[in-house]
């Protein structure tokens, strides 16, 4: 049982029978999204050195067979890469979006709090020392890299005070002690090792594959559905740790369990396709933009904000005419800084608005 | 004053020390005799002193003048800006070096000279682009000076991937490159510190000469334009100065700007905030900490032998961490 009805605030709403309910605005604009990436998608797919496209893929659908070098173009480079590629993009700003919440802080991203860096040390340490380790352990190696991280990070800012700027400035001193630890990695492993570890860790999708997104689609499955199961509370967080617990919300256990698959979240991006600084910050935001939502209906939208930025970055990467392959976290990083500035900047202002 | 004075004549003695000892430790041990008649009396065939000469006493010396320039820029910084984690490092200019020597060489082929050039270019690039950013961020209406390291870090983020953009895209430079972007003293680099080591000696001259007012603007603009110092003007020579100097070393070993934010914080406490002893103070402990990293990133690993950028980075990120810490969340005060 499906019907429209008036929310507290007056604005329309589907309310489900079990009492769910979702405001109008934000469906449309999901469903937007949605079509957006599917779009942006299509497009992803008939970009590149080889003349193929979208027809050719409904084709070959059908059952007509292509020739050898367009079906690989295809099947083995371009769908895995739009779908690895979507699939980060989601991961990483829904890590983002938990993060502001749990933090209270709008600036909050996997990347700028270090978590990302945790990840990578733990997986290069592992690559490096353990290279006989069987690949299924990456994620889990990552998991508590990040999940370290954020401890350590927790422990230095003290729970109650990581609104403000300061625990940004811790992140970056956690990130400097860890980026010293990758360079003596990078610079004393043997150079194809070095030059591999280097390439990921700009994020790329240039290795992206069926095999690799295989090995991240269940460590995303159980993201997502944590999130989704313990999301709920995060629209109660959102109005203070004191107004939560007024509430009835038991804050003490849900945050960690919340912040883990946050960090699960990032880390399992982070072992699939390396870093994507900025996007947990940015995602979010641009998708307050479109359609202001709250808890978990803006999760769904900061997460589908995320996947259709990561295929357009890397659409326009591809058709970019120039002998410089640019890896996709560093393109969303030269991208993210001004707009990441601007939304500082934004923040200043309705700070001095504000009473 | 007197143990202030102290202070000064024992770092003196100390980089005396630590620069014999630097020069003598090694993979082969040469005692202090050698290293005298090295300098006095050079022997082409004795094969110690041509060690001494030709590969020691080269890496100190850029050792030396890399540490005690980014010394005292950071203590230059520190007090301009009245934050305590300003540092060259930290402020855009050793980031924006490197990204300029890295695009000259990947790019157009820069020679030795030029890569000089690009990285001053680059230094007082990444600097302005990090106030400029600040000043965009709201720099003025913040207290603490929190978007202005904030706004640093995100321009040294920029710059350092697009160089890391830029090395990847050739991989057969890029093991060049590699060792020189994280910082790395070495006797080869020796022809650089030969080309440039004027502009560090006259920024480190014009900073000395401004310690006075330099002083009294760490007190407060105000107080220091009504005590007839022109702000205006000793703002722009010394950020100039500072910005020349720390190019100028970056460009010869590469980003080891982390001594710059933690060597102020290290001498303050014993020389206080006089400028006219604290610059002094600040160059020589800066060379001695620049000294010291170097012994232990050579010796400490054996076999390997670490980049001293590299090791100061794994420092200074862990003095970073504690700074945040004592003036940013240290007594009640509500972050903001």
């Amino acid at each position: 049982m499906i019907r429209r009805a008036r929310a507290l605030d007056g604005r329309s709403v589907l309310r489900l029978g079990n009492g769910f309910q979702i405001r109008l605005h934000n469906l449309a604009a999901a469903l937007a999204l949605g079509l957006a990436c599917l779009a942006l998608a299509a497009l992803a797919v008939s970009i590149g050195a080889q003349e193929v496209g979208l027809a050719d893929l409904l084709r070959s659908l059908t059952g007509e067979p292509l020739d050898p070098a367009s079906a690989y173009a295809l099947w083995t480079v371009r769908l895995p890469r739009i779908v690895v590629g979507f699939l980060a993009g989601w991961a990483v700003a829904l890590s983002g979006a938990v993060l502001q919440s749990l933090a209270r802080n709008p600036l909050a991203d996997p990347g700028l709090f270090g978590l990302n860096q945790g990840s990578m040390v733990a997986i290069m340490l592992l690559l490096v020392f353990l290279p006989a380790a069987p690949r299924e352990i990456v994620p889990l190696a990552a998991l508590l890299g990040g999940l370290g991280v954020g401890l350590l990070l927790i422990w230095l800012v003290g729970g109650a005070r990581s609104g403000g700027l300061a625990i940004l400035l811790m992140g970056l001193a956690v990130e400097t002690v860890l980026s010293a630890i990758t360079s003596i990695l990078i610079l004393y492993t043997p150079p194809e090792t070095s030059y591999g570890l280097s390439a990921w860790l700009a994020g790329s999708l240039f290795q992206a594959s069926w095999s690799g997104a295989a090995a991240f689609a269940p460590w995303f499955a159980v993201g997502v559905i944590g999130i989704a199961v313990f999301g709920r509370s995060l629209a109660v967080y959102d109005l203070g740790t004191d107004m939560a617990r007024a509430i009835g919300e038991p804050v003490t256990r849900s945050r960690p369990v919340i912040f883990v698959f946050a960090v699960l979240m990032s880390s399992t991006a982070v072992s699939a396709v390396g870093p994507l600084t900025f996007l947990g910050v940015l995602a979010p935001h641009l998708a307050a933009f479109v359609s202001p939502a709250t808890g978990r209906a803006r999760l769904v939208l900061s997460s589908l904000m995320g996947g259709a930025l990561v295929i357009a970055a890397d659409g326009l990467l591809r058709g970019l005419p120039s002998t410089m392959a640019l890896p996709i976290g560093l393109a969303i990083t030269l991208v993210g800084v001004p707009l990441f500035m601007i939304t500082l900047r934004l923040r200043t202002l309705r700070r001095l608005q504000a009473p | 004053m007197r143990h202030r004075g102290a202070f000064l004549i024992s770092a003196a003695v100390l980089l005396v020390v630590t620069l014999f000892l630097n020069l003598s430790l090694g993979a082969i041990v040469i005692p202090t005799s050698t290293i005298l008649s090295a300098f006095l009396s050079f022997d082409r065939q004795d094969y110690a002193q041509n060690v001494v000469l030709y590969q020691r006493l080269p890496r100190a010396l850029i050792a030396l003048y890399v540490g005690a320039l980014f010394a005292s820029s950071g203590s230059v910084l520190q007090g301009l800006t009245r934050n305590p984690l300003a540092s060259p490092a930290t402020l855009g200019i050793s980031a924006g070096a490197a990204a300029f020597v890295v695009g000259g060489v990947m790019l157009f082929d820069f020679g030795l000279e030029a890569q000089g050039f690009a990285a001053l270019a680059g230094a007082i690039l990444g600097f302005l682009a990090s106030l400029t950013m600040a000043r965009f961020a709201g720099l003025s209406r913040d207290p603490r000076g929190l978007s202005l390291i904030l706004s640093g870090a995100l321009v040294s983020m920029l710059l350092i991937g697009l160089a890391n953009a830029l090395l990847l895209s050739d991989p057969s430079r890029r093991a060049d490159l590699l060792s020189w972007i994280s910082g790395n003293i070495n006797h080869v680099y020796a022809d650089r510190l030969f080309s440039v080591w004027w502009l560090g000696a006259v920024s480190l001259g014009l900073l000395f000469a401004l310690a006075r007012p330099l002083t009294l603007m760490s007190l407060g603009r105000e107080q220091a334009a009504s005590a007839g110092v022109n702000v205006d003007l000793v703002t722009r020579l010394s950020l100039a100065a500072v910005m020349v100097g720390s190019g100028s070393a970056v460009a010869i070993c590469g980003p080891i700007g982390f001594v710059g934010l933690v060597v102020p914080h290290l001498v303050r406490p014993f020389v206080g905030q006089d400028q006219r002893l604290g610059l002094p103070a600040c160059a020589l402990t800066g060379a001695i900490a620049c000294l010291l990293a170097d012994m232990v990133a050579r010796e400490a690993f054996q076999p390997f032998v670490l980049n001293t950028g590299v090791l100061l980075d794994l420092l200074g990120g862990l003095a970073f961490l504690l700074i945040v810490k004592r003036f940013y969340l240290a007594g009640g005060e509500a972050a903001r």
